[in-house]
């Protein structure tokens, strides 16, 4: 299973599970990555982390490590 | 728990996530008479006021900083969450009005949920509806209402519209509070719970969410003519314009986010940012500079040529000088936060930065913090509590004294003078930035070193995160910032001020006591006079006439040594010849010695006893009191050797140990308090001024080796 962690920039996703074993999965939880909402990964700066994704129309920027846990 | 606070009037707390129009609902509610206060030993504030007298009932209302949910993850979200639960001097809170953003209606109705879930009178004031239109769709107040079981409210910033009606609707409200002790917790809240809530809330904005036409030129008619189409159920609505991010931000975000001209915004701005801070604040603090100059001198001539004379010219004035002369460098750098922050730009940076400095063991978070600590440590240290990760945010304090603070700059600024010819201020200018990015390098290798030593206590609690909202870019709210700046600058001087003032009036002490005759008295006057204060500024144009004026007519006879002679007789040279040792290394003596123990107070302070201790007796012919002390530095001679006691070796060691030596009584207490305990601060006395002794005495003898005396 993919996690948001891989996705190209521009790619888009529809998240399918949290994995819950992620010391972060509840704060990515409650700033609205949930499962069955659309991501889109838009940025990916200089040194190609944190990530910047779309979601619930808003900018989040997430660490790699920790979008790991958004599985897609 | 029935407290006093009990029997107290209701009080009305405001909550709602980082910019969704709380502070501007609270002003109106509050008239904008109120005070700000900060929760006990923190950076978190509350605003709290009484409501509007003309709204017709007695509560008091509270604006607390924002939060995204009830579960905290960092000290400061902890300490803003308890204090909705129950705050220290107000009791709890009676009725929870929530600010909710409505082009942000699914993120921001968890909070909603988890209050109505802990059991909180809720009432919503929707915000934002411009934009929520601009997105083509309209939101129905009264089935959000029906499907909450809240009230509902639309408001508008801008106009005031809708305040009236939530007014209405809180004064029904606080009639109707009963003083049952309603019990408020969160029950099992796990990642389940968060799922289902988001269900629940992915129903309501379904229902609630209704598409209008666009509104292009071009569609205004059709608009008009399909007044019924508002109506149209959202169905597709995952798909639809609430889900889009604001397209300006995209566009903007395509530069500053990009792999490669984000760097180059980002150098951009920090160079701007600190080109302000040095250019844009000289002016200012000449202007400062030359009041106190002549405020001291109105002083002394009032009072005549007595002790009581030199004690408020030279002791009081001159220290207030000294802590209002950074004042300007303080505004300026926090108006150029202010409006970064308000920008949407500081979140950007902060992302920028995260992945090298995780590297080292610090989080993305830490920029800002280190970016105040070029201001001042002790704001910068207190702003680490932003970072949940304990171990990280101990780090981000363990190096912010290691940021070249404004302290620093007029020590530098004295330093280089003596080094570089003064017809050449780009030079200078280059050597002051060559300082700057010398600093930031040696507390990032700091960092890693700590780090690398450290990594091993790392538990398994201490999860590092880095999640953040990149904010829409919007156009800073002017008065908003100023208000800010305007804050901590009043903090600055509350602050630092106490502390620089009893340290001017110390030193002064020690320079003067034991009392030697009278005669030795008014020449130490002449010379101490002016130049305490003038030596507080870094850029000091000093108005030559009112020294000129101040010399005349007294005998200028005594010789340099003469006066040396006088000060070591004092208390202050009693002091430096115990520590001289200490020096000799160095290349220095103990006249130097006595400087920097009393710049472990307060670095600006360098400046000043240098001028004192090296007893400046102003030249007929040069006006300027940089020159005059530059000068004497000159002809100093080392007491110890007999040598030139300042060279290029010397004064750029002495530069070094200013880079390094944790000199702050101030930042050692606030590190203490941040850190709840003495580790910290100790190992950066101790870590820092060593190596400062370490790296100045490298300095020094490298540069003889190599050629450079």
């Amino acid at each position: 299973m993919r996690s948001a962690s891989e996705l190209k920039i521009g790619e888009k996703a529809i998240i399918s599970d949290i994995d819950n074993s992620n010391p972060s999965a509840r704060r990515i939880l409650e700033v609205g990555f949930t499962p069955g909402e659309e991501i889109e990964l838009l940025f990916k700066p200089v040194f190609g982390d944190p990530l910047g994704f779309s979601i619930r129309g808003t900018l989040i920027a997430v660490r790699s490590s920790e979008a790991k846990c958004i599985l897609i | 728990m029935l407290t006093e606070t009990d029997n107290k009037i209701p009080l009305i707390t405001l909550l709602g996530h980082p910019n969704s129009g709380k502070t501007t609902l609270f002003n109106y509610l509050s008239g904008k008479k109120y005070k700000t206060v900060n929760y006990p030993g923190s950076t978190v504030e509350y605003s709290i006021s009484r409501v509007l007298s003309r709204f017709e009932f007695n509560a008091n209302i509270l604006d607390s900083p924002g939060i995204i949910s009830l579960i905290p993850c960092s000290p400061d979200e902890k300490l803003s969450v308890n204090y909705v639960y129950n705050h220290p001097k107000h009791g709890k809170t009676d009725l929870a009005v929530v600010t909710l953003d409505a082009s942000q209606l699914s993120r921001q109705l968890l909070l909603v949920k988890q209050l109505i879930e802990c059991n909180f009178k809720v009432i919503i004031a929707l915000t934002m509806l411009d934009i929520l239109n601009k997105k083509g769709l309209d939101i129905s107040a009264e089935k959000l209402s029906e499907l909450t079981g809240c009230d509902v409210v639309k408001i508008d910033g801008r106009d005031g519209d809708g305040i009236d009606e939530l007014l209405k609707i809180i004064k029904e409200n606080i009639n109707k509070i009963n003083e049952n002790n309603v019990k408020h917790s969160l029950k099992n809240y796990d990642s389940a719970k968060i799922i289902q809530l988001y269900s629940d809330i992915e129903k309501i904005e379904k229902e609630v969410l209704f598409s209008i036409e666009p509104l292009t030129g071009e569609n205004e008619l059709i608009h008009i003519e399909n007044v019924n189409k508002k109506l149209t159920v959202l169905n597709n609505y995952k798909n639809n314009g609430h889900r889009k991010i604001d397209k300006n931000t995209i566009s903007i975000d395509r530069f500053v986010l990009h792999k490669f001209w984000g760097l180059i915004i980002f150098i951009a701005v920090m160079s701007l940012t600190f080109t302000s801070i040095f250019w844009l604040a000289a002016p200012l603090m000449d202007l400062v500079d030359t009041f106190f100059g002549n405020l001291s001198e109105i002083a002394s001539n009032v009072l005549g040529n007595n002790l009581l004379s030199d004690l408020v010219s030279n002791g009081l004035i001159a220290g207030l000088g000294s802590v209002l002369v950074f004042v300007p460098q303080i505004v300026i750098l926090f108006l150029i936060l202010g409006l970064l922050e308000d920008s949407g730009y500081l979140a950007r940076g902060a992302m920028l930065l995260d992945k090298p400095l995780a590297k080292i063991g610090l989080n993305g978070r830490s920029f800002v913090p280190m970016l105040s600590g070029f201001a001042c440590a002790i704001p910068a240290i207190m702003a680490t509590r932003t970072i949940q990760n304990r171990r990280e945010r101990f780090l981000t304090i363990f190096i912010i004294p290691l940021m070249s603070c404004s302290a620093r700059l007029p020590v530098y600024a004295l330093l280089l003078a003596f080094l570089i010819p003064q017809d050449k201020p780009f030079i200078a200018g280059l050597a002051l930035t060559a300082i700057y990015i010398f600093s930031i390098l040696s507390s990032l290798i700091i960092a890693g070193v700590v780090n690398k030593f450290t990594k091993r206590i790392k538990s398994i609690n201490d999860n590092s995160s880095f999640i953040i909202e990149l904010p829409t870019y919007k156009k800073p709210k002017i008065d908003t910032v100023l208000k800010n700046t305007f804050k901590n600058a009043n903090q600055y001087v509350k602050k630092a001020g106490p502390v620089i003032l009893v340290l001017s009036l110390i030193l002064w002490f020690l320079t003067t006591f034991p009392q030697q005759n009278q005669e030795d008295l008014s020449v130490n006057k002449i010379s101490s006079t002016e130049l305490v204060l003038n030596a507080t500024s870094p850029f000091a144009l000093i108005n030559s006439d009112t020294i000129k004026n101040q010399n005349s007519g007294e005998e200028n006879s005594d010789s340099e040594s003469e006066t040396e002679y006088d000060l070591s007789k004092s208390y202050a040279g009693m002091i430096g010849k115990i520590i001289e040792p200490v020096m000799i290394p160095l290349g220095l003596d103990w006249r130097v010695g006595v400087s920097l123990i009393v710049t472990f107070s307060a670095r600006e302070v360098f400046v000043s006893s240098m001028a004192l201790i090296f007893k400046v007796t102003e030249d007929e012919d040069e006006g300027k009191f940089q020159e005059g002390i530059l000068n004497s530095m000159r002809e100093a001679k080392n007491e110890a050797t007999g040598q030139q006691l300042f060279t290029t070796a010397t004064i750029a060691g002495l530069i070094v140990f200013f880079v390094f030596a944790m000199q702050c009584l101030s930042t050692v207490a606030i590190s203490k308090k941040e850190t709840g305990g003495w580790k910290i601060p100790i190992l950066q006395v101790v870590v820092f001024t060593g190596l400062a002794y370490v790296m100045a005495f490298i300095t020094v003898h490298g540069l003889k080796l190599i050629g450079i005396s």
